[in-house]
C-alpha cells in the first residue's frame, strides 16, 4: 500500500487534480442526489399520513400525494355530511392544510413551513401515536383554544418549546408540545385546532382536505367511486391512486438522478482512466523491471488498480464531506433555514447508506478505470523497454 | 544451474523491415563460470541475453535450462525461474524509484513470499555486503551511480539465485566505480559460487573472464 501511495503522488499536481475532479464528481452527485432524495422522501412521507384513508379534495385542488398545495376548498359541514350519509363509510375528517405558514417573511424556492387544522378529538387519526419530545407538552383540547404543537425542526429554528407563544398573522399562540417526528414534513408543521386555523386565515367553515375512513371490509375504490358519484365537486382518491399520480413523477426524478450519476461517474472513469494510462507509460520500465524480477502478472494488475482505487477514495472522501457540506447549503438555500440548523441532522439529508453506496460506486468506478491501464503495464515487454534504453 | 541455447534466433520485426538480431546461436554457458559476452552495441548482446535471462521469446531453436526447454514455458512458469533461480543487473539499474535501498532489495523477496522479518534481515546483510550498509533508507535518486548499481547487484542476490545476468554493468559508470562493480561481481562469482554472464564492452571485465565469447551481427563465437 504504501509502494502505491508512493508511485501514486510520484506525480503530486496530476494525481492532486484527478482526486479533486473525483472529489468534484463525487461531490455533484451526492449534493445533487441528497436534495433530489430529501425531497421524494417527503412527498412520499405525505401519503403515510393518511395510510388506508380515501382523501377527498376539491376538483379544482392541485394535489401532490395527499396534500392539496394550491386552490379548491370545501365547504366543510356540507360536504362532510353528504360524504357520511355515503354507505361504507366509517370516519371522516376536516382538515385545512396551509402552505406556507409564513412564520418569517422571506421568500422560498420549495415550501417548507406548513400548517394544519384538524379537529382535535382527530389527532391520532391523522398522526397516530407520534409522541410529543421529552414526552412532555401535550395535544391541545380545546377546539377553541389558541394552543397549537409545532414540529421539532421548526421549534429549533425558533427556539420554541412548551410554553412558548408565538405570533401568526396577529393571533398569540401558545405551544403546548413538540412533535417528535423525523418526518420532514410534520417537523416543519405548526398543528391547531381547525377552528382556529379557521380563523387565523380567515376560511371560516372552509377545507381542503376530508378524509375518509372506509367501514371494514369496504374497498376504498368503491367507496371513492361512490364519494365521486354522490359528490361531484370532489376528487376521492384512494391510497393506490395517490401513488400513481406521483409515482410516475418521482419514477421520471429518479430516473433523472440515475442519468446524471452515470453521466458523472462516466466522466470519472474516463478521467481516472486516462491519469492512469500516462502514468504507466511513464513508469513502463519499473513495471518492465517487476517483470523481469518474476513478479507474478496479479502483482503487477494489483498495484495499478490499487493505485486507482486509491484515487477513488481519496477522492470518494473529499466529495463526500464537500457533497454533504453542499446539500446542507443546498437544503439551507431552498428552504431559508438556517445553515446551522442541518448540521445535526446531516445524516438525515444525506443518509449514510447513502454516502456508502456513492463512496463504493466511486471507488468502484475508479477500480474499472485501472482496469485497463493495468493490462496495458501487465503487457509491457520486458526486452523491448530495457532494451530501448540503449 | 545449466543453460545451453540451440540455434537460437531471435528476429524483430520493424514496420515491414525484419531485423535479425540473433542468428543460429548455439552455446553453454558453464556452471559457475565467469562468462562474459563481448560485442559492439547492436549487435546482439543485450537480446541474447533477454533470451537466456527468460525475458524475451526466441522466433526459433531453444533456451535449456538443466536440459529443459524454458522456450516453451508459459509466461508464469518464465516469472518463476526468474524469481527464485536468476538475478538481473541491468546497465542503467533500474531501480524503482519510489522505494529505497532496502525496499528495493526487499522486492524480490517480497513476491518470493519471504516474511517481513526475514526481507528486513537479508537487505540489510547484502547491502553490507556491497558497502551499503549507511545508505540503506536512501532513495535512488540519492544515491550515486556506482552505488545505485550496488544496490541493484544486492538486489540480484535477493533471493540467492544461482546464477547472475548482467548486461553492461558498468556502462554508466567511471573507471574507479566501475571496477568497484567489478570486484562485486567477481567476488559474487568466486566467493558465492555463481554463475554470472555479463555483456559487457568493458576490457576490465573481459580480463577477469574465465570465458569470453565474442557477438557480431548476431552470430556468436567463442573467443577465448
Amino acid at each position: 500500500m504504501t509502494f502505491c501511495f508512493r508511485n501514486l503522488f510520484r506525480r503530486k499536481v496530476r494525481t492532486a487534480l484527478c482526486i479533486i475532479g473525483v472529489a468534484l464528481a463525487t461531490m455533484f452527485v451526492i449534493a445533487v442526489g441528497a436534495t433530489t432524495l430529501r425531497y421524494t422522501t417527503v412527498i412520499r412521507e405525505m401519503n403515510v399520513l393518511f395510510h388506508g384513508q380515501i382523501m377527498v379534495a376539491s376538483k379544482d385542488a392541485i394535489i401532490i400525494q395527499a396534500i392539496p398545495i394550491s386552490g379548491g376548498t370545501l365547504p366543510q359541514n356540507y360536504t362532510q355530511t353528504r360524504i357520511e350519509k355515503i354507505l361504507g363509510v366509517e370516519k371522516t375528517v376536516p382538515i385545512l392544510f396551509i402552505v406556507p405558514i409564513g412564520a418569517s417573511d422571506v421568500s422560498q424556492f420549495v415550501p417548507v413551513n406548513f400548517t394544519w387544522g384538524i379537529p382535535v378529538q382527530d389527532w391520532q387519526s391523522i398522526f397516530g401515536p407520534t409522541p410529543l419530545k421529552g414526552n412532555a407538552g401535550r395535544f391541545p383540547t380545546n377546539e377553541s383554544s389558541n394552543e397549537v404543537i409545532v414540529g421539532a425542526s421548526l421549534a429549533d429554528q425558533y427556539n420554541w418549546t412548551s410554553g412558548s407563544e408565538l405570533n401568526v398573522r396577529g393571533y398569540r399562540l401558545s405551544v403546548t408540545g413538540i412533535l417528535d417526528t423525523k418526518m420532514a414534513l410534520l417537523s416543519r408543521s405548526l398543528i391547531m385546532p381547525l377552528k382556529l386555523a379557521q380563523d387565523i386565515y380567515n376560511r371560516p367553515e372552509s377545507v381542503n382536505i376530508i378524509t375518509v375512513k372506509p367501514t371494514v371490509g369496504y374497498s376504498q375504490k368503491s367507496l371513492a367511486d361512490s364519494i365521486e358519484q354522490n359528490v361531484t365537486y370532489v376528487n376521492a382518491l384512494t391510497e393506490g391512486e395517490r401513488n400513481d399520480i406521483i409515482q410516475p413523477v418521482l419514477s421520471q426524478v429518479e430516473t433523472w438522478n440515475i442519468g446524471i450519476e452515470t453521466i458523472i461517474f462516466l466522466m470519472s472513469l474516463i478521467l481516472v482512466m486516462t491519469v492512469m494510462i500516462m502514468t504507466v507509460s511513464e513508469r513502463r520500465r519499473d513495471f518492465a523491471t517487476l517483470d523481469a524480477i518474476g513478479a507474478p502478472i496479479s502483482y503487477i494488475l494489483r498495484t495499478v488498480i490499487f493505485e486507482a482505487s486509491l484515487i477513488g477514495v481519496l477522492g470518494g472522501a473529499l466529495g463526500i464531506t464537500f457533497g454533504s457540506l453542499s446539500a446542507i447549503a443546498l437544503a439551507s438555500l431552498y428552504s431559508n433555514i438556517p445553515i446551522a440548523q442541518f448540521f445535526p441532522s446531516v445524516f438525515e439529508i444525506v443518509p449514510p447508506l447513502y454516502m456508502v453506496e456513492i463512496f463504493a460506486a466511486i471507488v468502484a468506478v475508479c477500480c474499472v478505470g485501472g482496469i485497463i491501464p493495468a493490462i496495458n503495464a501487465a503487457r509491457t515487454r520486458i526486452a523491448e523497454v530495457l532494451r530501448a534504453e540503449y | 544451474m545449466e543453460i545451453r541455447t540451440e540455434a537460437l534466433t531471435k528476429i524483430y520485426s520493424v514496420g515491414s523491415s525484419r531485423i535479425t538480431a540473433l542468428d543460429d546461436v548455439s552455446f553453454e554457458v558453464n556452471e559457475r563460470a565467469f562468462t562474459a559476452i563481448i560485442g559492439r552495441s547492436g549487435s546482439g548482446k543485450s537480446t541474447l541475453l533477454s533470451l537466456i535471462g527468460l525475458n524475451d521469446v526466441p522466433t526459433s531453436g531453444r533456451v535449456l535450462v538443466d536440459d529443459k526447454d524454458v522456450s516453451k514455458l508459459s509466461g508464469g512458469e518464465r516469472r518463476k525461474i526468474r524469481l527464485h533461480r536468476m538475478g538481473f543487473v541491468f546497465q542503467t539499474f533500474n531501480l524503482l524509484p519510489t522505494l529505497n535501498a532496502t525496499e528495493n532489495v526487499e522486492l524480490p523477496m517480497s513476491l518470493a513470499g519471504k516474511t517481513p522479518k526475514e526481507q528486513r534481515e537479508k537487505a540489510t546483510k547484502l547491502l553490507e555486503t556491497v558497502s551499503l550498509g549507511n545508505r540503506v533508507l536512501h532513495r535512488p535518486k540519492q544515491l550515486s551511480l556506482g552505488e545505485m548499481q550496488r544496490v541493484a547487484i544486492a538486489r540480484a542476490l535477493a533471493n540467492d539465485p544461482e546464477v547472475i545476468i548482467a548486461d553492461e554493468p558498468t556502462g554508466e559508470l567511471d573507471s574507479k566505480t566501475a571496477k568497484e562493480v567489478i570486484v562485486l561481481l567477481l567476488g559474487i562469482n568466486r566467493e558465492k559460487k555463481k554463475t554470472v554472464i555479463v555483456a559487457t564492452h568493458d576490457e576490465k571485465i573481459v580480463e577477469m573472464a574465465d570465458i569470453v565469447y565474442t557477438i557480431e551481427d548476431g552470430r556468436l563465437s567463442f573467443k577465448s
